[in-house]
């Protein structure tokens, strides 16, 4: 990770990845969530074997830089109900059950360690806020509705 | 002899008064790299992460909260008006201390380097002023009567904080060599590492 990738690298990267990893996951919160996972904890650098390949480490890990800002900057757009729809998407997606995963969500909120790096702390502080709205919505839907196949497993620990 | 001592009291203060329009004068110039990186960073968080026209738009639409009284008033409906009236008032906060950031700058050395007319200083003042009167005047309507209570000073704010962006824009224009400019257009621009 020493040398700059080129621009032009770093554009190409980004597209291929645009185009296969990222052309099934429609919504922006679930390419937040997956584009935020391809990132070290320890170095902020992002990592994927396919693209590196492809390309260079570099390029690869600027281009996930790049679309993981891009699709924070569409949740930070969105309209309350998009992030409700988004959510129950996501929810869907995980197949988990939807009260282990409000559950999961509203107390561990693991959308906090999901944002890019350089984003103003208002941007971040707005998504949480609707986030953690639209979990109280869904919350408050799954409580009106009859719940026949509620999980036992335990709670996650805080 | 009371004449002679306070022509002499006279003569004192405005020499005092020479000293320390001379110091004024020549203080700042040294060693003031600093205030101007700050000023373009509260600059650069003004224009870029706090006003932003979508980004005001999202905090204070008023169709989320028609949203939420309509899928689900009540509780939840407390807590999307608790919360939204902590964003924008998180928001007011950090325009307050941004703008005083630059109007400190504006106030100490942006006239050590350019040459601001006149009815520009006053315009500016009179707009340092506006902003600094719109935020006390944002924070109390919020508190008293929600996010979706002062539409009009939001306006008046970001027109003005618009303005004073654009006057300090200016002021700071020698920090953007046309050579930077170039290699950061080459460059990808997104920061990959923390």
């Amino acid at each position: 990770m020493s040398a700059p990738a080129k621009h032009m690298d770093v554009l190409a990267a980004a597209d291929d990845l645009r185009r296969r990893t990222l052309a099934e996951m429609t919504q922006p919160l679930e390419r937040l969530i997956y584009l935020a996972s391809t990132r070290d904890y320890n170095t902020g650098l992002y990592y994927h074997h396919g693209l590196a390949l492809r390309f260079s480490e570099e390029a690869a890990c600027e281009a996930l830089a790049g679309c993981h800002r891009e699709a924070f900057e569409e949740l930070v757009a969105a309209s309350l109900e998009e992030i409700v729809h988004e959510l129950q998407t996501y929810l869907e997606s995980t197949r988990v059950a939807p009260n282990d995963f409000i559950v999961a969500w509203q107390g561990l909120e693991p959308y906090r360690v999901a944002v890019p790096v350089g984003i103003d702390s208002l941007s971040s502080e707005l998504v949480f806020s609707n986030l953690k709205v639209a979990l109280a919505i869904l919350e408050s839907r799954l409580d009106a509705r009859p719940k026949p196949g509620a999980s036992r497993r335990p709670l996650p620990v805080q | 002899m009371i004449g002679l001592l306070l022509y002499l009291l006279v003569g004192i203060g405005l020499l005092v008064i020479l000293w320390v329009l001379a110091r004024r004068e020549g203080a700042p110039v040294e060693g003031c790299g600093r205030q101007f990186v700050e000023a373009r960073q509260a600059l650069r968080t003004l224009q870029l992460g706090l006003l932003p026209e979508n980004l005001i738009e999202r905090i204070f639409d008023r169709e989320d909260f028609r949203y939420v009284m309509a899928a689900s008033p009540g509780e939840i409906g407390e807590l999307f008006l608790q919360e939204r009236k902590r964003i924008s008032l998180m928001w007011v906060r950090r325009v307050r201390c941004e703008i005083r950031n630059l109007m400190q700058f504006h106030l100490g050395y942006s006239r050590l380097h350019v040459k601001l007319s006149l009815p520009t200083e006053i315009r500016l003042a009179l707009d340092f002023t506006l902003l600094l009167l719109a935020c006390r005047a944002l924070r109390i309507l919020l508190n008293a009567r929600g996010p979706y209570g002062a539409g009009a000073v939001v306006r008046i704010l970001t027109s003005a904080a618009g303005r004073v962006c654009a006057a300090s824009e200016k002021s700071l224009a020698f920090l953007n060599p046309p050579a930077l400019e170039s290699f950061r257009h080459n460059s990808a621009g997104d920061g990959a590492a923390i």
